[in-house]
């Protein structure tokens, strides 16, 4: 299946704009990055604290659901998903 | 020679009397050293009088400064029927405690008065360098009563206040104004806080802009200092600062510098500044967009903070202490100057359906220089593009297209042409011809850059803030999507009016103390607290903050209240009840007021009706 990928802000320095990645059936985000790291490993510390969970105010979203109100890590993906990689953002 | 023995009584008694003295002078130095400047300046401007006053203990205790104080003085000297735009509202500006003690962020200052948009208390905060100035003049507040004959400046100096003519002033824009006092001043260090324009011309979108681009924008405080015949405060001098216990808060500032520099968001903030919030907020479904018909701008990336950062982007700025120093310096067609920020940029773009990057630039600068609110402008010429767009009025500027929209705004400025129209905002004009429905506001002011039907919490703060919708008086943002300081899901309700009561409350008690906003991404309520303790010498606890912020959301809540708003005012416009999102992850969601704002009425010891009770007032020392 085919995942599309949106980079922002400081990711834009390891991965594209916007990216497709082939993934088997029944992936989850988790697999997603470990892929995306695999390419690029400067990633996993912009991505990833030492435990290898997600850094505090990284955002991933799922069609644009946070991920975290959906399964973490292990939400599954499906073919023609939009996974958004947001790095730590503020503003108002 | 005679040798004196002293009797072990004659000794103690000597011990006793030096050590109460050198208390007494300890609590005197610490009276002075408190981080106040310890003076305000109370002008009546009809009477040409000028007093100088020491700053209340009273209300330092009880306010801290910054909006405690204006809340403070417009609650004790403006009836709520009085005329905003008449001589007998009061204008007000004031610094915080820790407004230029080097504590990093704490460079703000704030302007209260009577709304002239909506009557509400309302406050503006803004940051640059003319908050520490003011200290630095001697002061910790001015407030503006009457109403002079002629336009004049308010000129304050080393504890000295004076009004000074500005004829020659009144007319310019915000720069030019701002130029010129400081080179007839012959004091290139003297810092201006000015109205442009639309001040002058009491446009109901009018701010004050201090340091050439920095806002105290929202509600018309630009338009009361014109009601005023205002044009200026200026501060200039160079005394001290002092504050009480100055090792123990060298310690406070190293462990918040340290705080500061190593949270993602402030770092963030440093890299991309707020501008970086148009493709989170697009990619989450709640970019308002074409006057909130939408929440999804195709187009967002090529007006998004990236593109900003790519193309335009000179250097990064802060204001005075900043170490995070978010502001953008920018470069388009040879000319630099500061922003736009997120909301700016939102504004000129998404929301009305432009995807013009140079033009918001250019027009959130030229908002700027005439002294207009850059959110409250661009929205109601996005209520005006859908009038036109639903053929509610035959003339009028279109979605999608810049084209004249820079005469437009100037228009706006100087009651001229169509814009003379929409310069008192989006609600009066839409009113005026019928269908008030199409502006996007609370209590008249309109709703900034987040698509509440995606964001029940934000969507409580925007019903519920005390001067209309608001992103800067409760920043639900945060938690419901930045995830700081927990993750919250943004599409329920559970928990959220207890969160929405904290965020306001905690942020009043910073807009009264003199910080920037943006270092609650960072730091708590003990940061707070104690940085304040050590300041000012007094002993206030998280707790104790907190009180004080809610003593100054209730002030303003009883003023409004006093006004006419009731329970049927905190609530949204019909398009955000009804109206599901057609797309994106929140697809189909409205905002739900209820039980949302039952329970938020509750947690606030208001009445069913939304009336602080006598038990809540007596509390918090308002009864």
């Amino acid at each position: 299946m085919k995942v599309r990928v949106k980079s922002f802000a400081i990711l834009r320095q390891y991965l594209p704009r916007e990216t497709v990645v082939e993934m088997a059936e029944g992936a989850s985000i988790r697999d997603l990055l470990s892929i995306l790291v695999q390419q690029v490993p400067p990633l996993a510390g912009e991505i990833f604290n030492e435990q290898g969970e997600l850094k505090e105010f990284v955002n991933i979203l799922k069609n644009g659901r946070n991920i975290h109100f959906i399964s973490g890590l292990e939400t599954t993906i499906g073919d023609g998903d939009l996974v958004a990689l947001f790095p730590p953002a503020g503003g108002g | 020679m005679k040798k004196t023995t002293l009797s072990p009584l004659s000794i103690a008694f000597h011990v006793f009397l030096n050590t109460f003295i050198w208390l007494c002078i300890y609590r005197w130095l610490c009276g002075i050293m408190d981080a106040y400047a310890g003076k305000i300046a109370d002008i009546d401007l009809t009477r040409k009088k000028v007093t100088v006053a020491s700053t209340p203990s009273d209300w330092k205790k009880r306010y801290l400064g910054g909006r405690g104080f204006g809340a403070r003085v417009v609650t004790d000297r403006v009836d709520a029927r009085d005329d905003p735009l008449g001589e007998k509202n009061v204008f007000v500006l004031a610094s915080g405690p820790t407004t230029g003690t080097g504590i990093p962020l704490g460079s703000r200052y704030e302007i209260s008065a009577k709304s002239p948009l909506n009557g509400t208390l309302m406050s503006s905060n803004s940051g640059g360098v003319f908050g520490w100035k003011i200290k630095r003049a001697g002061f910790d507040a001015v407030i503006l009563n009457g109403k002079a004959d002629k336009p004049c400046f308010i000129f304050l100096n080393e504890g000295k206040a004076e009004i000074r003519d500005a004829s020659a002033y009144w007319g310019k824009t915000t720069h030019e104004a701002t130029e010129m006092i400081i080179s007839d001043l012959g004091d290139t260090k003297a810092k201006v806080a000015c109205i442009g324009p639309a001040g002058e011309k009491k446009s109901l979108l009018a701010c004050v802009i201090n340091d050439m681009d920095r806002a105290a924008g929202r509600a018309g405080g630009g338009a009361v200092m014109g009601s005023k015949n205002v044009k200026a405060i200026v501060a200039a001098g160079d005394l001290s600062i002092g504050v009480a216990d100055e090792e123990r808060l060298n310690t406070v500032k190293e462990r918040i510098r340290e705080k500061l520099e190593k949270n993602g968001i402030c770092q963030a903030l440093t890299k991309y500044g707020t501008a970086v919030l148009v493709n989170i907020i697009n990619e989450a479904g709640i970019l308002p967009t074409r006057n909130f018909q939408s929440a999804h701008f195709a187009n967002a990336e090529k007006v998004s903070g990236e593109a900003l950062a790519e193309k335009y982007l000179k250097k990064n700025k802060g204001c005075y202490a900043c170490i995070v120093r978010c502001s953008r310096v920018t470069e388009v067609d040879g000319e630099i100057h500061e922003g736009p920020e997120y909301e700016p940029l939102w504004a000129f773009t998404a929301d009305l359906g432009i995807d013009d990057l140079a033009f918001a630039t250019k027009a959130t600068w030229l908002c700027n220089k005439l002294g207009l609110d850059a959110i409250g402008t661009p929205t109601a010429i996005a209520c005006a593009m859908e009038m036109k767009e639903k053929g509610y009025i035959r003339d009028g500027p279109h979605f999608g297209s810049p084209d004249g929209l820079l005469d437009l705004i100037r228009q706006m400025a100087y009651r001229e042409g169509f814009g003379a129209e929409l310069s008192d905002g989006s609600y009066r004009f839409a009113e005026k011809h019928g269908h008030p429905e199409l502006s996007m506001s609370v209590k008249k002011q309109d709703i900034p850059a987040y698509d509440p039907r995606g964001l029940q919490g934000h969507g409580l703060e925007y019903a519920t803030s005390v001067r209309g919708a608001d992103h800067v008086y409760g920043y639900m943002v945060s938690p419901e999507v930045l995830g700081a300081p927990v993750k919250l899901d943004p599409y329920t309700s559970e928990g959220k009016a207890q969160w929405t009561k904290t965020f306001q409350d905690l942020t009043a008690a910073i807009d009264a103390s003199g910080m920037c906003l943006f270092s609650s991404f960072a730091l708590d309520a003990d940061d707070y607290a104690d940085m304040i303790s050590a300041a000012t010498g007094t002993s206030l606890s998280a707790r104790g903050l907190l009180h004080i912020g809610e003593r100054i959301w209730n002030l303003q809540r009883l003023f409004n209240l006093k006004v006419g708003y009731t329970k049927d005012d905190d609530t949204l416009p019909s398009r955000l009840l009804n109206e599901p999102l057609r797309e994106g992850a929140p697809k189909g969601r409205v905002w739900q007021r209820q039980p949302l704002l039952d329970e938020y009425y509750e947690l606030r010891g208001w009445d069913k009706n939304g009336v602080p009770t006598r038990q809540k007032l007596e509390e918090l020392g308002l009864a």
